[in-house]
């Protein structure tokens, strides 16, 4: 037996500390942008000597920062603005996907200019799934912070949430958001879509010095994720996760398992933060390519491969008891009948 | 029996959608709708004609304010209802320089690029009984100075050098509203069709 090529990539296991890098940069420049367009406005005014102390020390470390970088920090930081919802990098205009279908669906017209900027994340949708849940979402680097005290929290003998629903569920919930788009005429989406709502409330708090409608919406989802079900929202109700799922669907690059490595040991599904079952070949259209189950995986039965289409199911791992059971079994079977 | 099964699915079915109803219910209650003060609540500068097609254009995405130099533009929070984190901007506060760049950074073109005599966020109007000049109570000609359009669209009387009176080309950036010294704010911006520049031209 060829032993060679079942062995994953030896990166792959390591993507999932990768993914945390990420996360945490995007977390980090939804805290920083706000500090930079206060330092800008600043600049703009001509009038250092007449801010506060405070002001004045967040003028000198925002300077600290940007001047390696810029020559006019009122003119040149407007390269990067806002936030994952929508902004710009560098003159390139990138949107949110589930932005694009709510503008249409309230306005009840394409605006082409405005769907363009929605193209390179569907894309990036199209060929690795639901990506962006798992590996840019700010919503997300708190959820999973969530999750770990939760995971502290049971340690410690208290209960979490653990229920499970129906994960259709959200697909009706993305149906509802853009049928009362079309009815009202506003992008309701936007109101309980948490990155939207994580990316403005940290600018409102930050920049504008007061919370907007929805820091209590996106507490509410963490208690509902700590004392209901384990990342419940994602799980069961973001319409944004509802249309990268569906975008996902037939995606390229997948995990899938080594059935010759596995040995049933179900960490897999014990660590997969959208309740699949890479245990049993079931990815399906909700896997994010986050790649946790392979860093888990002890015995590197996982790995990414280049597929249309998720494995049928292929039976327990060679390396577990079921497998050497139902094998002696056959065995016996074959001599008896010999 | 089968009538019991079509039960179960319409309690089922029904179940099913307030649950996906929930979450925008949710976010409905937290941002109740309240009536905004018109002449505190102008929509940023370019901003489409009809409001009801602004929402719906807008997506919230809170770029025109992270562009703004002065800071202006400011969202509906939780009196905000339908028009929730849509921007405005509040004069009294803060009022618009007339930079373009809310307009140059909109993605849905809710804030469309329009050339400076062309900009409609209102226009100024001032009460004669409370400004100072026009009740002789001072000189002051602190809204004539600011004004970033000039002639255009502020003016004095022409036999009182000191009393000011709005004229046509006025585009409601509110910057007079902002410097105006008297407490009781004597000039304001409305809309508009409100605003009475024929009468100031006398």
């Amino acid at each position: 037996m060829n032993t060679r090529a079942l062995k994953p990539f030896f990166l792959w296991r390591h993507l999932n500390k990768l993914r945390w890098v990420t996360l945490s940069v995007v977390f980090a420049m939804l805290v920083l942008l706000p500090f930079v367009h206060v330092y800008q406005t600043y600049v703009a005014a001509h009038a250092y000597d007449l801010l506060s102390p405070e002001e004045q020390r967040l003028y000198d470390v925002m300077e600290g920062l940007t001047s390696p970088f810029t020559n006019d920090p009122a003119e040149d930081l407007d390269a990067i603005k806002g936030t994952t919802w929508s902004g710009t990098f560098f003159g390139l205009q990138l949107s949110d996907p589930l932005a694009a279908l709510a503008q249409t669906a309230a306005a009840r017209s394409l605006y082409w200019p405005f769907l363009l900027t929605a193209l390179i994340p569907v894309v990036f949708t199209i060929v690795f799934g639901r990506f962006f849940c798992g590996w840019i979402c700010p919503a997300t680097f708190v959820y999973e912070l969530n999750t770990n005290l939760a995971y502290w929290l049971r340690r410690a003998g208290l209960r979490t949430g653990q229920k499970r629903f129906n994960r259709k569920l959200k697909y009706l919930v993305l149906g509802i958001g853009l049928v009362l788009s079309v009815v009202t005429g506003s992008v309701m989406v936007a109101a309980i879509y948490p990155p939207a709502v994580i990316g403005r409330e940290i600018y409102y708090v930050i920049a504008l010095g007061g919370f907007g409608a929805g820091t209590v919406f996106y507490v509410m989802t963490l208690l509902f994720d700590l004392l209901v079900a384990r990342r419940g929202f994602c799980r069961y109700l973001c319409p944004g996760g509802a249309l990268y799922s569906l975008l996902g669907r037939y995606r390229p690059f997948r995990i899938r398992r080594i059935v010759e490595n596995c040995n049933d040991c179900a960490k897999c599904n014990a660590i997969c933060e959208f309740g699949l079952d890479p245990l049993r070949d079931n990815f399906g259209q909700e896997c994010n390519n986050c790649s946790a189950c392979i860093a888990i995986c002890p015995t590197d039965a996982l790995t990414f491969t280049i597929s249309p289409k998720d494995q049928p199911y292929q039976g327990p791992g060679h390396l577990g008891r079921k497998y050497h059971r139902l094998q002696h079994q056959d065995r016996q079977v074959r001599e008896e009948a010999a | 029996m089968q009538r019991r099964g079509f039960l179960r699915q319409l309690t089922l079915g029904s179940g099913l959608l307030a649950a996906g109803t929930l979450p925008y219910g949710l976010a409905r209650l937290l941002a109740p709708a309240a009536k905004a003060e018109p002449h505190t609540h102008l929509r940023p500068p370019g901003a489409l004609a009809d409001d009801a097609a602004f929402v719906e254009a807008c997506i919230g995405c809170g770029l025109c304010g992270e562009v703004c130099p002065p800071r202006c533009i400011v969202f509906h929070g939780r009196e905000g209802g339908d028009q929730v984190n849509t921007p405005y901007i509040n004069p009294e506060q803060k009022a618009c320089i007339l930079c373009n760049k809310c307009m140059e950074v909109c993605p849905t073109e809710a804030l469309t690029e329009t050339p400076l005599e062309k900009i409609d966020m209102g226009i100024a109007q001032i009460d004669r009984a409370a400004c100072y000049p026009w009740v002789d109570r001072g000189i002051c000609g602190a809204c004539v100075s600011i004004c970033p359009l000039g002639e255009r669209a502020i003016g004095f009387e022409l036999w009182n050098q000191y009393r000011p009176f709005v004229k046509q080309g006025c585009v409601g950036c509110g910057l007079c509203v902002e410097v105006c010294p008297e407490p009781s704010l004597p000039i304001r911006v409305v809309h508009r069709s409100h605003g009475t520049v024929a009468e100031h031209r006398v």
